[in-house]
């Protein structure tokens, strides 16, 4: 779990600094919003068009997160430890910030699991982990789109005998623009530099 | 002919629909194979260390850099001019050297390579097909026991020499299955090479070193280091990494 957490720093890292083009871009766009959403950078997860469904049984892409920093997890819903240990952290992130920052941020839970996590499944498992606010959504998708998520990403997983995953679990932030900034082991108990990370972005 | 081969094998296992002819494409009959890793919680049982494998389709030969030109005109988007930065490092189609970016008249048939999961996995996409899992690529390689032992002398005597300028798909025989170019030419990027290989009591003790410490000794088959090869070489990629010697092939289900 370590060294890959380290790996994805990396990944990240890498991907901050191998976009020179983007802080330029960002300054440029500053003050036209709509622009940036209509056109992602091109180190941006939102150039990626895969179609996703919401528990609320309407369709999403990632694209739909622009405009806001985002805190991403990937989770199924019949995981036992570790998806709920990811929800409960992403949680205390939550709570780590003002009422009025929290709701500039958008959280994000996307399903490994497009057999049984079907938008009602999801609906219960927010139930279940009083999700009610608007901030936040779940989603699934087709295997092929939880594939693609998980690789750029760098999130490792593989469906196991009996229907369960074996997989990472990484919280990943994300700039408005949809630019991983950010990414630590989801059972790490220290929040700060997902927290910092955010509280960045939000200034 | 080899389609004909392919079909022989599995006739009792799909119906006549699946068996109708995809161009350039082999149907692998069904079947199972033991998998590199042994899960611990089935060590000692041998039935259940074997991974059972539906039919498909796939690809008879690595895409070439003609076919991934194709693609390129139709989807300019992925023309190495265009290429978004999450979706490769910037060594992508690198051999593509004219002043226009299209592939070298020289190179048309041979394997398209400096390509990454992304770029393959939407070159499948459109046409329809998908990358083969890791499970149905190695599947296809024991080549159903023909022959192992010639096959891991092969694969050994290629792993063991420098890269050497690629020659064309299809200069080699085809395996028993009527597939050409799984071992000897280039590595091939899998749908699914991002999955976890590990045994589960080492992810749990947090030992990411699997190669060189506990991981190894649970390998199903201590013999096969050409398989360990493929293995850690897999774990080692990410989805934007293009390699010299990294190309593809397709596959698509049976329905």
């Amino acid at each position: 779990m370590k060294t890959d957490f380290k790996r994805q720093l990396l990944l990240s890292l890498l991907l901050a600094c191998s976009s020179p083009a983007f802080a330029e871009e960002h300054e440029h766009h500053h003050h036209q919003h709509e622009t940036v959403l209509s056109t992602p950078s091109t180190d941006s997860v939102f150039n990626i068009s895969d179609n996703w469904t919401t528990a609320d049984g309407k369709p999403f892409q990632l694209g739909n997160l622009g405009g806001k920093p985002t805190v991403v997890a990937m989770v199924y819903t019949s995981c036992q430890y570790v998806c709920p240990l990811t929800v409960q952290n992403i949680k205390r992130i939550e709570r780590s910030l003002s009422a009025a920052q929290a709701g500039k941020v958008n959280f994000a839970l996307f399903s490994f699991d497009p057999q049984r996590d079907t938008p009602a499944k999801l609906t219960e498992f927010a139930k279940l982990h009083s999700i009610t606010s608007p901030s936040w959504v779940l989603a699934q998708g087709s295997e092929s789109a939880v594939r693609k998520l998980a690789v750029t990403l760098g999130v490792k997983y593989k469906k196991v005998t009996g229907g369960d995953y074996e997989h990472d679990a990484t919280i990943s932030i994300l700039d408005s623009n949809g630019v991983i900034k950010f990414q630590a082991d989801a059972m790490n108990k220290n929040i700060d530099g997902a927290t910092d990370a955010l509280k960045t972005l939000l200034h | 002919m080899l389609i004909l081969s392919g079909c022989l094998f599995s006739a009792a296992a799909v119906s006549a629909e699946d068996m109708v002819p995809v161009e350039d494409m082999v149907l692998i009959p069904e079947g199972s194979f033991t998998p590199f890793f042994l899960k611990k919680d089935n060590a000692g049982s041998s039935s259940a260390t074997t991974t059972s494998i539906n039919a498909f389709w796939l690809d008879a030969a690595p895409v070439t850099n003609r076919k991934f030109q194709q693609f390129v005109n139709k989807h300019p988007d992925w023309h190495k001019a265009n290429i978004k930065k999450i979706f490769s490092d910037s060594h992508y189609l690198e051999h593509w050297q004219n002043p226009q970016g299209t592939a070298d008249t020289a190179d048309l048939d041979k394997p398209v390579v400096n390509v990454s999961w992304f770029a393959a996995a939407a070159y499948c996409e459109a046409q329809d097909k998908r990358l083969p899992s890791t499970d149905e690529w190695e599947y296809t390689l024991t080549d159903n026991e023909r022959d192992q032992e010639n096959l891991q002398k092969q694969i050994m005597a290629w792993y063991s020499v420098p890269n050497q300028e690629l020659p064309a798909v299809k200069t080699k025989p085809a395996n028993g299955f009527g597939i050409y170019d799984l071992a000897g030419l280039i590595w091939e990027w899998t749908a699914d090479f991002n999955s976890y290989m590990a045994p589960p009591d080492s992810r749990n003790s947090g030992d990411k070193n699997l190669f060189c410490g506990s991981g190894s000794l649970n390998a199903s088959n201590l013999g096969d280091y050409a398989a360990f090869m493929r293995y850690s070489y897999r774990e080692s990629l990410k989805g934007n990494f293009t390699g010299k010697n990294l190309g593809f092939r397709c596959a698509k289900d049976t329905k």
